[in-house]
């Protein structure tokens, strides 16, 4: 009985320890992540930039797409 | 023998006497704590030992469209000091190193803490603030100190935590992402989201019963709680971090270059009125700015000539002219009830169309063909603009929103101005919201949506909540109106007041403004401009539209006209959505051949296959190939320009020295 009691108080100052390291990883993780936030805004990266000379582009940026045309399988060679 | 034995028993009795009436009282005492006072004592008893726990529940973030969050629960520390703790050598040995460290992490000197150190041992103050509000990031690195790193027993260190609101993104969107805070009064007061949804952010604190134990702790004495807390919601808001970054710093970079007292600006999703951006700054008395009062939801001004929009589609309705319609402008002045209605362009126009009129915001032509059009039945022109929506609040999820004020016939203060004055936009009153939700009814072919700054309610990841879009008024005016009216807006960009916006790469469509505010208050000393601009984007296929207002800027360079102010940031914003969404360009055949680049790459292949033995003539060749086959020749090239050579430095047929330099002029 009394060595049950002890185990279980040994379980509350676990949690107990536990959750003020959850606070302090979220609160770690708040930390980092607003300061991200603030690095890969355009206006912090445009800011940087401004040194090197390299200014937000006027136009937006093209893709090029290359159509593969489909080769055809024998099967479909002999019916078309 | 003096004393008989009879006495000796008398004592005795009389000692057993004092003894029995102990015992009485004892046990009177002792049913008298068990029986009569037992209840009180057990319910003491219990109280200390065992408690009632709130379980906080937590708060639910608010997250932009695209996943970042915009606000969320942290703890954050506050640090104090036991200045009894720590032992005299420890306090000594430590006092100097902690101290600088502590100045450098907090910004002040380093004898101001050593000297209030040591006052607070020689007070013996067990409880010394050091800092508080400290984020995680600070809170690690005081911890790591000298003496505050050998813990609370022999540092002195004491760590408290409280729960605080934060906002990741930082200063970006403040006042719209709002607070919520009890006031002195104990009441709950808030602003924004935070407090329009917080019927879905705070969630149901649970309770628990605990038992003390050692160390201060307390442990549950049920396995289950005997309420569960109920965590709150999360609430999905409509804002794109990214634009709103954008329209942030355009604006600001205004603001502070027109040295400006306030401004704001709203960009809008046409089909579904997401508000995708808001952005409120004002000047502080050092010159910064900061989000201080959300202008663009509370503030109801006058508009001046963006409300010429309105105008143009009541007499278009009604036909009583058409965009065609010739106007004379009167040589920039016209005369009502002895006030003048002037242009801003001294002199007038001559005789413009209607269209022309209002592509260069002429105040006269604008002014006549309404006041010629309605002057006989004012209230025909009014019920348009009321049935317009202008004169209603748009019912904003968020509180504050502003009023808006147009004169009715029916008033007291009705007078012989008010229909010409209401025509350039002055006697009313419209926030920049109202104002920017009717033109995008006008980019929206014809519906009018109500803004929104949330999209959906969600519990991790199963929705609660979904807004859908909200349709005000689902016809404001006729199909070939709001072609018509779409042309025109187009054009004021193209060759109107807005012509310094045109851009080749992208289309927009707005209309200018630049108000006079506070005109008629002490004697026109404290008038200022209010200079906005009102459009969406692509002109041809409406996507977003926005709105910029900048009140009081810096008139001493003549250019605080919409276009000038407001227009940079309208465009900076067009660009930013224009440029994110990559142009794709489609091609079928990777192996075409062209004619022109098989012969140039045929004749640098022959030159980079032969041996030479002498600097080669690289003239006419392109800047890549040569500088390609001259380093390969073992010699440093340096390029001045871009393009082909035009120049060498070391001539043609020279002996090729190793690692000298030859300078290529390019063009």
């Amino acid at each position: 009985m009394i060595a049950n009691t002890q185990r279980f108080e040994q379980k509350v100052f676990q949690i107990a320890e536990l959750t003020n390291q959850v606070k302090e990883l979220r609160s770690e993780f708040v930390d980092r992540r607003s300061e991200l936030m603030k690095l890969k805004m355009e206006s912090t990266v445009s800011e940087k930039m401004i040194e090197k000379e390299i200014f937000p582009s006027t136009v937006p940026p093209i893709k090029i797409k290359v159509k593969k045309e489909e080769e055809k399988s024998f099967f479909k060679k002999i019916w078309q | 023998m003096a004393v008989e034995d009879k006495y000796i028993s008398y004592r005795i009795y009389l000692v057993a006497f004092a003894i029995f009436l102990m015992a009485i009282a004892i046990a009177v005492k002792l049913t008298n704590i068990q029986w009569v006072e037992g209840d009180y004592y057990r319910k003491l008893a219990k109280e200390r030992t065992v408690k009632n726990f709130v379980i906080p529940a937590n708060k639910g973030n608010i997250y932009s469209a695209d996943g970042s969050l915009l606000a969320t629960s942290i703890p954050n520390y506050e640090i104090r000091f036991d200045a009894v703790a720590p032992k005299a050598e420890a306090f000594e040995k430590n006092v100097k190193s902690l101290s600088d460290s502590l100045a450098s992490a907090l910004g002040r000197p380093s004898n101001f803490f050593e000297n209030e150190l040591r006052k607070a041992r020689a007070n013996k103050n067990r409880y010394y603030l050091v800092a508080r509000k400290l984020s995680y990031t600070q809170y690690s690195k005081i911890k790591s100190f000298p003496l505050f790193n050998l813990g609370a027993y022999k540092g002195g260190i004491i760590i408290e935590q409280e729960t605080v609101r934060e906002h990741p993104i930082g200063k970006i969107a403040e006042r719209t992402v709002g607070y919520e805070r009890t006031s002195h009064g104990g009441a709950l007061d808030g602003k924004g989201i935070e407090w329009a949804f917080r019927k879905y952010l705070n969630g149901k604190d649970g309770k628990i019963l605990k038992q003390k134990i050692a160390k201060g702790q307390w442990k549950p004495i049920r396995d289950i709680n005997e309420v569960d807390p109920q965590d709150g919601y999360d609430v999905i808001s409509t804002i794109d971090v990214y634009v709103q970054d954008i329209a942030h710093h355009a604006l600001l970079k205004q603001l502070e270059l027109y040295e400006a007292d306030h401004g704001c600006v709203v960009v809008m999703e046409t089909k579904t009125g997401h508000v995708k951006a808001i952005s409120n700054l004002g000047r502080a008395n050092d010159g910064t700015y900061y989000e201080t009062t959300n202008y663009a939801v509370a503030e109801s001004h006058e508009p001046g000539s963006t409300y010429k929009l309105a105008d143009l589609m009541a007499l278009l309705e009604d036909k009583k002219a058409d965009t065609s319609t010739v106007y004379d402008s009167k040589g920039g002045v016209v005369v009502y009830s002895g006030k003048k209605v002037n242009d801003s362009h001294k002199g007038g126009y001559g005789k413009i169309s209607l269209a022309r009129g209002f592509e260069l915001s002429s105040n006269t032509v604008l002014v006549q063909a309404v006041y010629n059009a309605y002057k006989n039945e004012p209230s025909k022109f009014v019920n348009h603009l009321n049935n317009f929506g202008l004169n209603k609040t748009l019912g904003l999820s968020i509180k504050g929103e502003g009023v808006p004020y147009i004169p009715q016939p029916s008033d007291k203060n009705w007078s012989n101005i008010s229909l010409p004055w209401m025509a350039f936009g002055y006697g009313v009153h419209i926030t920049p919201l109202q104002t920017l939700a009717f033109y995008n009814a006008v980019a929206n072919d014809g519906e009018m949506v109500k803004p929104q700054f949330v999209s959906e309610i969600k519990e991790w990841n199963r929705t609660i909540k979904k807004y859908e879009k909200e349709v005000l008024n689902p016809r404001i005016c006729s199909p070939e109106t709001i072609l018509k009216l779409q042309a025109v807006l187009a054009n004021v960009v193209k060759k109107g007041t807005g012509s310094k916006l045109y851009s080749k790469d992208f289309s927009m469509a707005g209309k200018t403004g630049t108000a006079q505010v506070n005109y008629g208050k002490s004697g026109r000393s404290g008038m200022y401009y209010a200079s906005s601009f009102v459009g969406y984007f692509p002109a041809d296929k409406p996507m977003y539209s926005c709105i910029v207002v900048v009140h009081r800027p810096n008139t001493a360079l003549n250019n605080f006209y919409g276009a000038d102010v407001a227009g940079p940031v309208f465009k900076r914003i067009a660009q930013k959505i224009f440029t994110d969404a990559p142009s794709t360009n489609e091609i079928k055949n990777l192996n075409r051949k062209i004619a022109k680049q098989e012969n140039n790459y045929d004749s640098y292949f022959v030159k980079s296959e032969k041996k030479l033995q002498l600097i080669p003539n690289v003239k006419g060749m392109s800047g890549m190939d040569a500088v390609a086959l001259l380093e390969n020749l073992g010699v440093k090239v340096r390029a001045i320009g871009v393009g082909k050579v035009k120049k060498q430095s070391l001539a043609a047929g020279q002996n090729i020295v190793k690692n000298t330099t030859i300078l290529l002029e390019l063009s």
